[in-house]
């Protein structure tokens, strides 16, 4: 795995806690390939406060057998749930074996590269700015 | 040969011929009935020298008809020129270029069976990748997609499982087709 490029499409994977099922994804996608299913629950934050309405999803399934692999759905995905990861061999026997549910998703995770570095050169990012700002005022 | 003198040559071969540069690339518009001596005589002539057979395929214009598009080259002066025609969508029929490129063939029964143009003098005019029995002509564009009619949209639900307040439509898919 380590010798292919960062930025090799192999497989999608899911990081399910930061999915709020929002479908952006699934409506997005060219080939409709992506299938959610989610719930509503209701959650009473701890120590008081108003009960909040939650998403929970139920489904999320990737049909590998469509996809043509733009990205789309990594590039629109608001919370960061979708990565690419370089994983490829996921060949399947048949096409029905190739749509892939959350769990198998997630097992994709492992093996998603870091992000990559800045560029040394570019703009010192906002967040950093303000912490140091913070860190010595004036 | 610049484009701009292969464009005045080509305009002198071609009776009819309108040029048009675009990045640099050269297309002739060409009369209908002038398609076949337009491709013999952009081959034959020694300074144009269009004689390696590129491509061959068609553009679905709606009312106005389908653009039928030629990619030529030359290997000699190292240029290439975009030959193209119209034919009306009522009655797609155009000469086949067969008997100037053999190269052809292939590409005209691909259009063929893609848009419905009707190539006279092909010496085979039978579908090339379609399977037998096949109806309709997927590129034209009222083709109506059968994937996209089967086949529930993912993208209807809303999320948490909502009855969604209005129907969503599906990026790119046309009103008109219909739902099951």
């Amino acid at each position: 795995m380590t010798d292919l490029p960062p930025r090799s499409r192999g497989v999608i994977a899911l990081l399910e806690e930061n999915c709020t099922s929002c479908m952006l994804c699934a409506r997005e996608c060219p080939d409709w390939c992506i299938f959610i299913d989610s719930h509503k629950e209701t959650v009473e934050p701890p120590g008081g406060g108003r009960p909040r309405q939650v998403n929970v999803l139920d489904r999320f399934a990737i049909d590998f057998a469509l996809c043509m692999y733009c990205g789309i759905c990594v590039e629109v995905c608001p919370f960061d749930a979708l990565f690419w990861s370089p994983e490829y061999e996921y060949a399947a026997g048949d096409v029905d074996e190739l749509t892939h549910e959350r769990d198998r998703l997630r097992e994709w995770l492992g093996s998603v590269p870091p992000p990559p570095e800045l560029d040394p050169t570019g703009p010192v990012p906002a967040e950093v700015q303000r912490a140091r700002s913070q860190r010595a005022p004036g | 040969m610049p484009v701009s003198s292969l464009a005045d040559r080509l305009v002198a071969l071609v009776a009819g011929g309108t040029p048009r540069v675009e990045f640099g690339r050269l297309t002739l518009d060409v009369p209908a009935a002038g398609w076949f001596a337009a491709a013999t005589a952009a081959r034959d002539d020694p300074a144009t020298d269009l004689s390696c057979f590129d491509w061959l395929s068609a553009v679905d214009e709606l009312d106005a008809g389908f653009d039928v598009v030629l990619s030529v080259y030359s290997a000699t002066h190292r240029h290439r020129a975009l030959l193209r025609t119209r034919v009306p969508r009522s009655a797609p029929r155009l000469d086949s270029l067969v008997p100037v490129f053999a190269g052809a063939d292939w590409h005209e029964r691909e259009t063929y069976e893609m848009f419905g143009i009707e190539f006279t003098g092909h010496p085979g005019l039978v579908p090339l990748l379609l399977p037998p029995g096949f109806e309709g002509h997927p590129l034209r564009k009222d083709f109506v997609l059968a994937a996209r009619v089967a086949k529930d949209w993912p993208g209807e639900k809303e999320p948490g499982g909502d009855r969604p307040r209005r129907r969503a439509r599906p990026l790119g898919v046309p009103e008109d087709w219909e739902q099951p």
